[in-house]
């Protein structure tokens, strides 16, 4: 009983203020009288009930003391609505771009792959493999359940059954093993999926297509199974589909249908040349499920192991004698598996990012909330002199803060989503079509939420407690006015401006370092009208040529388009000018054994056809272009004749020095090539994210003719006749074989605008970024000032009575001002430069963008002045007020 | 002040009803009203002191009860204890609710006569 009655007490003690100012004694009391009473009349079970009724209370009487808060929180941010739209809008703003990085860092990162079965336990080696090595990592019972290759992004042209006129379309999808959907444990929703017992080699071609080609290109039509497509001119029958969400490995690029390495490769052409028995046709992705208990780090060790074995059996492998890892496995079950070494980076970037402007926000609206909590604190020493406790007040205020965090939260969800909208109808320029999700998830939901409720209780808590220590005496004689410990040098005001200062000159440097370098490295020229060019597609392999067909067409096309009249020029490349989608390779310049032979690394490799450079308007600096017997030039077997190849400047300094570089010899893996030309250095669409040295271009040959890239062969068509030209063209090509698909067909400026605008995404949310710290800084100086100045009210009236300047007292509230904004600056720009260095040590995606713009004088001289004048500026508006004030009504105020 | 309409009170909470019923004859403290529920009911209905306080707490809030400022005789007075009574708006509902139940129980007679036939 006596145990009872403790707790019951504890409990009691533990109500709300409010409610034990009232009802408290009696509680206990009744408590006390009836204990007895009820141990002797219902025993250990009326006790229990006792202190149960007791303890269900608490947490009521608390909701219902909150709720109070609450509806007086929101009548107080009513009365003064600018404070309650600044602080809700700069806090949405703040959370809006956070929860949206958060969500598309998650999706992309974190998320698992849709309708697999525990993606976790999936993982997948970095760099492709050979189909040779996915059966030798197969046989590693220990440590895999299973290993399936595969191949993405895969184009097909797709003709459907019963529709022979119409044109093929292009579609996207994977070339998978037949135990590719058992290793992910996917199950079909409809038919059935490839398995390694029932698809072998040599059987007729079969193709699992994906729910949303079966709603978006079959009508969802019931009897879809069974049905035959012609695939890249081959027949092939749908034998399943699969589950809804199912978007295959590696979603990003996007799959359509699914069709076996089994098939022959007149199917796909991928599949020529014997590459899944070469040892070193290395162009599958592997895709292994661990084997119970191994975890990742002794899957790694292993599959090195094996793979070192498999690379020392291998004689002709140059690699073979490399050292250190060899096998970098990534999480497979993820959207976008990144190297485990990168993503702390990547994440702690965006961190940092998000997290100073997260910071600015929450201090911007402490300094608002400390500013007003001054303000009432008259109100606040009367309620706590007719017995309000300081928790209570406390509390109160931290509903507050907490009401207009939830406020923020809302609107930072609203922008969020309509971030994520904006997001998801941007194109990108690429050859393969990409999707992501980027929808909100109901974590970032949550994300926000508790960000929301950690900002609120944050930002309050410390305006709160100051705001409540004064003393209550001196606060009801002096009132508003009154001075308190504000004028400690190191006060926490002045320290909250300090570093926001700091952190806002910090977030612009940074933002605008990563914007000038981007839009420098992102300087497209082109030497004419880029409205004048064309371009088009065309992939007849896979409209059912045989290679030695499609060398022919392509040979006679450029030929028969320059008939049309209005065509002025015309070449073929294997990607479109100025792409983005650039393959890096490492050359070798061949010296006469004379010297050590230098070598470049990431040099940017395009495939030009003849004429190339003349359609761009480009001439050569040295040397000749590609012909057309460059094409004819067989760049397997004969290894006596070396490939010509034309150096970008970068390059060909690189390789040659000042030497001339014309008819010299460079290597590349295994191939020879001859320098026959030279030609300006053409910025490609690409950020210079990585330390590109220069371009190669090398010419169009058979070998890309019977097997082109998934964007196909680009056809280049220079015309100032506008859309009629590009009609001509249309029935020149329909001419010579009305089932070519023509696709990707736009003009160069459109083409050009397109990889623009994904830049330019980028560079809005970072200029977005650093610019809404500014605003945020200058609302946070602007209060503290204006604060200042209704603090020394009293001081600047006397002064004023004593015949002090107008100009004079300006300075006086004018000198705290600066003296803060100085500091914060100085703080800022070192913070700046110390981030930069970091991230460039960490990794070298932003290297480029950094040194372009780390010594730019307009950014390092531009931004802190920038920042400084908009802050004097902030500091200057409230303080003119102070030159208004009336002495004599100051003085009066007593 | 616009008359605020009883129905929306009705049908008390169970507490709410004995505390209120409690209070119809004389004014009491809480301990009272807790007594003078658990005789009325033979025991049978007990209001837990937290949930008593509590309900107090509400009823002063729905302007239903209101603490009375006068004390009786100083020799029964207990000063620490506050007294409470129904305020007019509490009698009407008060009233109300006693019509409603009466109302279900002469439904209950009916309905009892019927089954025990």
């Amino acid at each position: 009983m006596n145990f009872a009655w403790r707790i019951y007490r504890r409990l009691a003690e533990a109500f709300p203020h409010e409610f034990k100012l009232v009802y408290g004694t009696e509680m206990v009391q009744s408590g006390e009288d009836v204990v007895e009473e009820i141990a002797k009349r219902h025993g250990i079970a009326g006790l229990i009930r006792l202190v149960a009724d007791i303890a269900i209370r608490l947490p009521v009487e608390y909701l219902s003391e909150m709720r109070r808060d609450l509806a007086y929180a929101a009548r107080a941010l009513m009365k003064s609505p600018g404070f309650a739209l600044v602080g809700i809008l700069s806090l949405g703003l703040g959370m809006g771009v956070t929860t949206s990085v958060f969500s598309t860092q998650w999706a992309q990162m974190f998320r698992g792959l849709p309708a697999v079965t525990d993606p976790q336990e999936l993982a997948m080696p970095q760099s492709p493999v050979s189909y040779y090595y996915v059966e030798q990592y197969r046989a590693q019972k220990n440590l895999f359940a299973g290993v399936a290759a595969f191949q993405n992004g895969i184009p097909f042209n797709v003709a459907f059954q019963g529709n022979e006129n119409a044109k093929p379309v292009r579609v996207f999808g994977q070339l998978v093993s037949p135990d590719y959907f058992s290793v992910l444990g996917v199950k079909p929703q409809r038919g059935r999926v490839f398995s390694a017992a029932v698809d072998k080699p040599g059987d007729a071609p079969v193709v699992v297509i994906t729910d949303r080609f079966w709603r978006n290109r079959l009508d969802s039509s019931p009897d879809a199974l069974g049905q035959t497509l012609r695939l890249n001119g081959q027949m092939a029958t749908i034998v399943g589909i699969t589950p809804k969400d199912f978007r295959g490995a590696l979603p990003a690029v996007l799959a359509e249908l699914f069709v076996p390495v089994t098939v022959p490769a007149a199917l796909a052409p991928e599949l020529a040349n014997d590459v899944l028995y070469k040892r070193d046709a290395k162009v599958f992705q592997a895709m292994m499920r661990l084997a119970p208990g191994v975890t990742f780090e002794s899957a790694e060790a292993g599959l090195d192991t094996i793979t070192r074995h498999l690379e020392d059996q291998d004689i002709s492998n140059p690699e073979r004698a490399a050292r250190g890892r060899r096998v970098t496995l990534l999480a497979g079950g993820v959207m976008v598996p990144i190297p485990r070494a990168l993503k702390p980076v990547v994440v702690g970037f965006f961190a940092v990012l998000v997290g100073l402007l997260l910071t600015i926000a929450c201090m911007n609206l402490a300094n608002m909330l400390l500013a007003r909590g001054a303000a009432r604190r008259k109100e606040l020493a009367i309620r706590l002199a007719v017995g309000a406790s300081r928790f209570r007040l406390i509390r109160q205020m931290m509903s507050e803060g907490i009401l207009l965090a939830m406020l923020g939260g809302t609107a930072g969800l609203a922008l969020a989503y309509w971030l994520a909208l904006l997001r998801s109808q941007l194109k990108l320029p690429q050859a393969l079509p990409e999707e992501f999700d980027y929808s909100l998830d109901w974590r970032a939901l949550v994300f926000t939420f508790a960000l929301a409720i950690i900002c609120g209780i944050g930002f309050s808590l410390a305006p709160a407690l100051q705001a409540t220590r004064a003393d209550v005496a001196p606060s009801l004689k002096e009132g508003a006015a009154i001075q308190l410990r504000g004028y400690r040098r190191f006060g926490m005001r002045n320290l909250l401006v300090v570093s926001q200062v700091a952190g806002s000159l910090m977030l612009l440097l940074i933002a605008g370092f990563l914007v000038m370098g981007f839009s420098k490295t992102n300087n497209i020229q082109t030497r004419f009208d880029a409205n004048t060019m064309y371009l088009l597609a065309i992939d007849p392999v896979r409209d059912g040529y045989s290679p030695e067909k499609a060398q022919a067409l392509f040979e006679k096309l450029p030929g028969r388009l320059r008939t049309i009249g209005s065509v002025g020029s015309v070449a073929l490349a294997a990607q479109p000018p100025f792409s983005i989608a650039g393959v890096t390779v490492q050359l070798n310049a061949v010296k006469d054994s004379r010297d050590a032979s230098r070598v470049l690394q990431s040099v940017i490799k395009e495939t030009v056809g003849a004429g190339y450079f003349a359609a761009l308007n480009e001439p050569m600096l040295a040397g000749r272009q590609f012909e057309e017997r460059d094409e004819r030039t067989t760049s397997d077997g004969s290894k006596t004749l070396p490939l010509p190849v034309v150096l970008d400047e970068s390059a060909a300094r690189g390789l040659f020095g000042k030497a001339d570089a014309i008819g010299q010899r460079i290597t590349e893996d295994k191939q020879s090539y001859q320098v026959i030309g030279v030609v300006r250095d053409l910025k490609n669409g690409l950020p210079d994210e990585t330390a590109q040295s220069g371009s190669v271009y090398l010419p169009l040959t058979r070998r890309d003719f019977a097997s082109p890239p998934a964007g196909g062969i680009t056809i280049m068509v220079r015309s100032d006749a506008g859309a009629d030209a590009l009609r001509a063209v249309r029935s020149e090509i329909a001419s010579i074989d009305p089932n070519l698909a023509i696709f990707d067909v736009r003009t160069l400026a459109g083409y050009l605008e397109l990889s623009r605008s994904f830049m330019r995404l980028a560079l809005d949310t970072y200029g977005g970024i650093g610019v809404f710290g500014l605003v945020l800084a200058a609302i946070g100086l602007a209060g503290v000032t204006a604060y200042a100045v209704a603090r020394r009210r009293k001081e600047i009236g006397i002064r004023v009575a004593l015949g002090a300047h107008k100009a004079q007292v300006l300075r006086l509230v004018l000198r705290e001002g600066v003296a803060l904004v100085a500091v914060g600056t100085v703080l800022g720009f070192l913070g700046a430069i110390a981030m930069v260095k970091i991230l460039s040590a960490l990794t070298s995606i932003f290297v480029e963008a950094f040194n372009v713009a780390t010594n730019d004088p307009r950014l390092l001289l531009g931004a802190p002045l920038l920042l400084a004048a908009l802050a004097m500026l902030a500091c200057y508006i409230p303080a003119r007020r102070s030159a208004k004030i009336d002495p004599l009504q100051a003085l009066r105020e007593e | 002040m616009p008359k605020i309409d009883v129905q929306r009170f009705l049908p008390l909470k169970t507490q709410w009803f004995h505390i209120m019923l409690a209070l119809a004859g004389q004014e009491h403290h809480g301990y009272g009203i807790m007594q003078e529920v658990l005789e009325r009911t033979a025991g049978k209905v007990r209001l837990w002191p937290a949930t008593l306080y509590g309900s107090l707490k509400r009823l002063i809030e729905a302007d239903l009860i209101e603490e009375s400022d006068e004390r009786p005789a100083p020799e029964l007075d207990d000063a620490r204890r506050r007294y409470y009574r129904l305020t007019a708006l509490g009698r009407r509902v008060l009233d109300a609710e006693c019509d409603r139940l009466q109302e279900l129980v002469r439904a209950i007679r009916v309905k009892q006569a019927m089954v025990t036939k």
